[in-house]
């Protein structure tokens, strides 16, 4: 298997944007190839969720390649819900690793700020279990159940939970890419407005749009996807035994400390898909990064904080960074490539391995990469 | 509603049941048969949403069950006040929607006669009825 190198990255702000999604898109790439001083890649990897509900536009991979003027450049779409970023890695990744090709160009994005909420929620509820949305499920509402059942369980406290917010909140304020870029309180997020009882609005990630993209490529460069694994659970949350943490993230986790021939001991920072602030205590125990029990303190103590033992979401989070569905995965990446090479600015931590956990649908279908800058 | 029991299905590989009842088992690609489960289980959690979707009443009250034998799902009622995870409730079964309602004093005692197996029938008849007209006439249930 040939080694896979992260040539170059590129993202845009995240936020409420007026361009279209396929302008997002060029913009993040053509960071990227700029980056990478590549200007035609061999393959193209397009990852959206649903630019079709959202946008009214199809055939995604041709579309982005002819608007990016790569019309000869053969092009895929590839989909996991909301990881549907790390999954058009995860296909790029294979190709050059089966030698099929030397340089892929990555980007992912979705543009959704220009609907009214509920059709938003409506589209993205879409990846529930038809049963369980029959019944009101939204994202939320099933992240309330887990939120509810991982504090009788676990022990998570609502401050922990909290804490979580405060912290992203404070990372995005230095991000110029990030779609909040202030500080918030603990207590605003204690008292903001309940959505799905525990969760309060200050728990739930924001509805972005925004696109992020790289180049891989066969080459030696600076830093190289160590591992690269995926994990799955049913649809129906009904079916799990399991509420309070996630196989899919655990599976994922695994495969990937598997294939980069080491463990969580040696990752120093950590991009996870915080979309509920609670789901970062849950992903820092299933991906091993923190021992089970202990998520919640070390994020009291400031562990997780710039600066702390273990950064995470130095970049805001899915929280504070922003939430562009299937362009968050890549965007993770672009964020652990900048901190491995020493060009993340104001937030920089001291780091070469890093680490990114990506959920699909409510954690059917996630990915865990590990970068890693050789010294 | 067959009764007091519930229409799931069973994996013939695994044991499993699920409610309502599914054609292929979500751990293996065999069908599966038909089955009944008690309508009685602990809540495993629950949540209440503040701006539910489109077609549903503000606030939503959803509860995840786990019935005995090992089924879980997806439940509507009135109102979560006094729940806690772990609570014992019922399940009804109204047009194929799932209610959970909290289970008094008659249900606790039904449930007891049902388990204890002898008279039980009896007292579960009478019971059952009382439980159903309260569950429709009540805005604010007991907790």
């Amino acid at each position: 298997m040939n080694d896979v190198w992260i040539a170059g990255v590129g993202m845009t702000r995240f936020g409420k944007r007026e361009e279209s999604l396929p302008d997002l898109m060029a913009e993040a790439a053509l960071a990227a190839m700029a980056d990478a001083r590549v200007d035609t890649p061999d393959t193209l990897v397009v990852a959206a969720m649903n630019p079709e509900e959202f946008t009214g536009e199809g055939n995604y991979g041709s579309l982005i390649a002819t608007h990016l003027g790569l019309s000869r450049v053969p092009a895929i779409r590839v989909e996991t819900a909301t990881s549907s970023g790390l999954a058009a890695i995860y296909a790029g990744f294979a190709a050059i690793a089966a030698g099929l090709h030397r340089s892929v160009l990555v980007v992912g994005g979705e543009k959704m700020s220009h609907l009214p909420t509920p059709r938003v929620s409506e589209i993205i509820g879409r990846s529930i279990d038809a049963h369980e949305r029959s019944y009101g499920s939204t994202m939320p509402a099933l992240a309330g159940l887990i939120t509810r059942a991982a504090m009788h369980r676990r022990g998570f406290t609502l401050k922990e939970i909290s804490q979580v917010a405060v912290k992203n909140h404070a990372h995005g304020a230095r991000n110029a890419y990030a779609h909040f870029q202030e500080p918030i309180t603990l207590e605003a997020v204690m008292e903001s407005r309940m959505v799905a009882d525990p969760l309060r609005l200050f728990h739930c990630c924001p509805i972005s749009d925004g696109a992020a993209a790289l180049l891989l490529t066969a080459e030696r460069g600076a830093v190289r996807i160590a591992g690269l694994g995926q994990g799955t659970d049913t649809m129906a949350v009904r079916y799990r035994t399991e509420l309070t943490s996630f196989r899919a993230t655990q599976v994922a986790a695994d495969a990937a400390y598997r294939m980069a021939g080491f463990g969580p001991e040696r990752v120093e920072v950590a991009e996870l898909h915080d979309a509920f602030t609670s789901f970062e205590l849950i992903a820092l125990e299933d991906t091993g990064l923190v021992p089970s029990g202990k998520a919640g303190r070390a994020t009291l103590d400031g562990e997780t904080m710039i600066g702390g033992r273990l950064p995470v979401n130095p970049s805001g989070g899915l929280k504070a960074r922003g939430h562009p569905l299937a362009g968050t995965g890549i965007a993770q990446l672009v964020e652990l490539v900048w901190q491995l090479t020493g060009r993340a600015g104001g937030r920089q931590v001291e780091a070469h391995v890093g680490l990114a956990q990506s959920i699909g649908g409510l954690a059917t279908n996630n990915w865990v990469a590990i970068l890693e800058a050789p010294r | 509603m067959i009764g007091d029991r519930l229409v799931a299905s069973r994996c013939p590989r695994c044991q499993r049941m699920v409610v309502p009842p599914a054609r292929i088992c979500p751990d293996h690609a065999v069908r599966m048969e038909p089955g009944t489960v008690p309508a009685v289980g602990e809540v495993v959690s629950f949540t209440t949403l503040h701006s539910p979707p489109e077609g549903f009443r503000s606030p939503l009250h959803i509860a995840l069950v786990e019935l005995e034998g090992g089924a879980r799902l997806f439940c509507h009622g009135d109102e979560t006040r006094g729940f806690k995870i772990g609570t014992t409730v019922s399940v009804e079964e109204v047009d194929s929607v799932f209610y959970f309602s909290h289970m008094g004093f008659a249900d606790r005692a039904r449930l007891f006669w049902r388990r204890a197996g002898a008279r039980g029938e009896k007292v579960a008849s009478i019971t059952k009825s009382l439980v159903k007209g309260a569950w429709k006439g009540r805005s604010s249930g007991e907790s």
